[in-house]
């Protein structure tokens, strides 16, 4: 599949160029843009990256490699990351990821065949204190995960919606 | 002048040093892995790690300041430091491995985690024997390791491009490979995939490693992650003899060094030469080991009965002196070669005039665009200005067909011209072609008479490479006539010293049955009754710096010395290079 950049890419590329003395430092950012509009940045997206800022594709290819928050393969719409990291693993981390295991019928890593989700294991997102939690991709946490937390997310995730961010408070500030 | 104060000796310096370079410059040491001279220092494998300080000077006095035994009083950095990118600073108090316990402790320290995931397969690595990370962990690692359970695995045996092999678990992650493509190449072809334990250098997706300068990653790649598809498996470091020489495919001279065992070149290294190739070389001179070992022509060949057969050197020079004297003299001509070093052009001009032949003429082999700006030059010979600086005449291609058309003997040195497209067969029909040549060719198929001669890597001679710097190349390997015990400049390698007779040099089928040109012409011309003796390279070297002036004052001791003297070439001759 050829992938192209749209014209309203392009400008919002030129404009991100603007803000850099080289243009190497764009790299990151036009990378967003790419996994904005096709949802991956695979190696032909890495390579039309490249061509776009005329820099090197094997330099494109180290940065997007780099960073787990780049999918370099296609992914499912929603990706849940659900840490089971040390908070989260002694809250019940695990627990969480087997049941969305068997609710969505696949293994970690894997993505459903409706290409609705995919499930990753991942280390610590830094959200111990509401642990268990899971993020859903790249963007909002869903903390302090009970079954039918994760039941109304999934629920939520197919008809379109997103979770909202979520105001958690402190214990110094007795806003909890 | 500024002082720096390295395990409790004092230095004094000028100028700007990194700290790493300057302990280097002194002869000491200090063990490293990232740092490369000439490229940019990213500080990443940490194991150059000292303990840095300053003496304290007291504001108002500005004296120093001293504790309660009268010792001055250092400031150390709170850390340990990495000697190869902190500056050299007046007064910095430096304590390297040889004195501290927590630098010895650091080192090796961090070697053990170097080491957590290197797979330590030296029995079966090429690297063995001239590995950094083998060395300095002899030197400085630890004993064992506590890591006991299982190693990450990489990719291994992956074919990079095609002539770099790369094996991703012993990679130590220098980024010295990646930088070169950056910095030096600047083809950018490999990067660092993926993080943490798991990284590797790769190219992107679907590119090859196909860099023209390629293999000088596996030089600087200071494990075994990157080998060299070509030398991989042939031989360890320690069975192989090195000896300084010069590249000879192209006419920038880039200072190599030989590694040859039982006579056959095995590999071709780049060596250090700051004006001319810095660390680096072309990979297609590497390539040139070839030319030293195969299709080689050995004893002289000669045509009977419309068929080349071997012949014998009293057979060959009997032949040449014949032709040579039967010829009309004016219907002679001799070409020069711009392949042929310096003192085999001048052997060959001193013949000629002494028979009153004509000053020998050369034809250029330089291809227009083909050369980078870098290492690799639009003249394919190396020795095109030492052909210039002897007062050869340049022909082109239309004027060699037309010497060639006048003459009915052709000496041509060293040049496969119809190969190169310069003659073709018509044009030789009819004539008598006697060529000196080291390798076989459709030239030397045509040739009535076929001399073999010496290669750079047999004869010590010198070249001039296109910015007129002359350099000379070292005997490496023996031929039928020489001798490794009794040439003393021949470098003699560990089995030269330990080899049984039966592991050391003994196939005779490698040492190659050829002569240098100086030694047939000189025979030749001793059964013509004439005055000449050609000795070997040194002799003649200085004969041509005593009568011609472009040479004067070139010696080998003098090249030796100084790695090749520059010297001045006429400005309207430079144009034209
Ligand atoms: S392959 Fe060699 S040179 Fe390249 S990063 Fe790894 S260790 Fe360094
Ligand atoms: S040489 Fe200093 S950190 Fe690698």
């Amino acid at each position: 599949m050829a992938y192209e950049f749209t014209k309203e890419d392009l400008k919002q590329i030129e404009e991100i160029k603007s803000r850099y003395p080289a243009v190497m430092p764009a790299t990151l950012p036009v990378l967003w843009v790419a996994q904005n509009r096709f949802g991956h940045v695979n190696p032909d997206v890495q390579k039309l990256v490249a061509e776009t800022l005329g820099l090197p594709q094997a330099h494109v290819h180290g940065v997007a490699e780099f960073y787990t928050q780049y999918y370099k393969e296609e992914k499912g719409k929603h990706v849940l990351d659900v840490c089971t990291c040390l908070s989260c693993q002694l809250c019940g981390g695990y627990d969480i990821l087997h049941y969305l295991e068997e609710k969505l019928g696949i293994k970690k890593g894997e993505t459903t065949q409706d290409g609705m989700f995919t499930l990753n294991e991942v280390e610590c997102l830094g959200a111990c204190g509401y642990a268990p939690m899971l993020q859903v991709t790249n963007d909002q946490y869903v903390n302090h995960l009970t079954k039918e937390k994760v039941d109304k997310l999934v629920d939520s995730l197919k008809n379109g919606e997103k979770p909202q961010y979520e105001k958690i408070g402190m214990p110094q500030h007795e806003n909890i | 002048m500024p002082e720096v104060i390295i395990d409790g000796k004092s230095y004094t310096y000028e100028g700007q040093y990194k700290l790493l370079q300057f302990i280097q410059d002194l002869g000491k040491e200090v063990p490293f892995f990232c740092y490369h001279p000439s490229m940019s220092i990213p500080a990443n494998c940490r194991q150059c790690m000292v303990k840095v300080g300053q003496y304290i000077i007291d504001r108002e006095s500005g004296e120093h300041q001293l504790d309660e035994k009268g010792e001055r009083v250092i400031r150390w950095f709170p850390k340990l430091q990495t000697a190869c990118n902190i500056d050299v600073a007046d007064g910095m108090v430096v304590h390297t491995q040889e004195t501290d316990e927590l630098v010895r402790r650091a080192q090796k320290d961090n070697l053990e985690l170097i080491l957590i995931n290197h797979p330590l397969d030296c029995p079966i690595c090429d690297q063995a024997g001239e590995c950094p990370l083998q060395i300095q962990t002899y030197k400085y690692g630890p004993e064992g390791s506590r890591f006991e359970v299982k190693k990450v695995h990489k990719p291994k045996r992956i074919q990079l491009g095609p002539r770099v092999v790369l094996d991703a678990e012993r990679c130590i992650n220098c980024t010295r490979c990646t930088r070169f493509t950056e910095e030096i190449s600047k083809t950018h072809q490999l990067t660092i995939t993926r993080r943490g334990d798991k990284n590797y250098p790769t190219t992107a997706p679907g590119l090859e490693f196909d860099d023209p300068y390629s293999l000088n990653t596996v030089d600087i790649c200071p494990v075994g992650a990157l080998t060299s598809a070509d030398f991989r498996f042939k031989a360890r470091v320690w069975e192989m003899n090195q000896t300084p020489g010069i590249d000879i495919t192209n006419g920038k001279g880039c200072n190599i060094d030989l590694w040859t065992r039982d006579n056959l070149v095995l590999r071709i290294t780049p060596r250090f030469n700051k004006d001319v190739n810095g660390h680096w070389m072309p990979d297609k001179g590497r390539e040139a080991y070839r030319l030293f070992n195969e299709n080689r022509i050995s004893r002289p060949l000669q045509i009977l009965d419309s068929e080349q057969i071997l012949s014998s050197w009293n057979n060959a020079i009997a032949t040449f002196n014949e032709q040579v004297e039967e010829a009309n003299k004016k219907e002679i001509l001799v070409i020069g070669s711009a392949h042929a070093s310096v003192e085999e052009n001048y052997s060959l001009a001193r013949f000629s005039n002494l028979l009153g032949l004509n000053q020998p003429v050369f034809v250029p082999h330089i291809i227009e665009g083909t050369g980078d700006g870098f290492l690799i030059t639009d003249d394919q010979a190396p020795n095109t200005n030492g052909c210039r600086l002897l007062g050869f005449t340049e022909l082109d291609q239309k004027s060699i067909k037309k010497a060639v058309k006048k003459a009915s003997l052709v000496i041509l040195l060293s040049d496969h011209l119809l190969d190169r497209g310069v003659l073709s067969p018509g044009d030789l029909d009819g004539k008598f072609l006697i060529t000196f040549a080291t390798n076989h060719s459709d030239t030397t198929k045509r040739a009535d008479l076929v001399i073999p001669i010496t290669t750079a890597a047999e004869h010590a001679a010198s070249y001039v490479n296109v910015d007129g710097r002359i350099q000379r190349t070292i005997r490496a390997k023996e031929t039928k006539y020489t001798n490794r015990r009794l040439d003393l400049e021949m470098s003699e390698g560990r089995l030269d010293r330990y080899g049984t007779n039966f592991d050391n040099w003994v196939t005779e089928e490698n040492k190659i049955d050829c002569v240098p040109v100086w030694s047939f012409i000189s025979q030749a011309a001793g059964a013509q009754d004439l005055d000449l003796v050609l000795n070997e390279g040194r002799e003649i070297m200085d004969e041509i710096a005593s009568v011609l002036e472009p040479f004067e004052g070139v010696s080998y001791h003098l090249m030796d010395e100084q790695s090749g003297i520059r010297l001045h070439l006429d400005t309207k001759e430079k144009t034209k290079t």
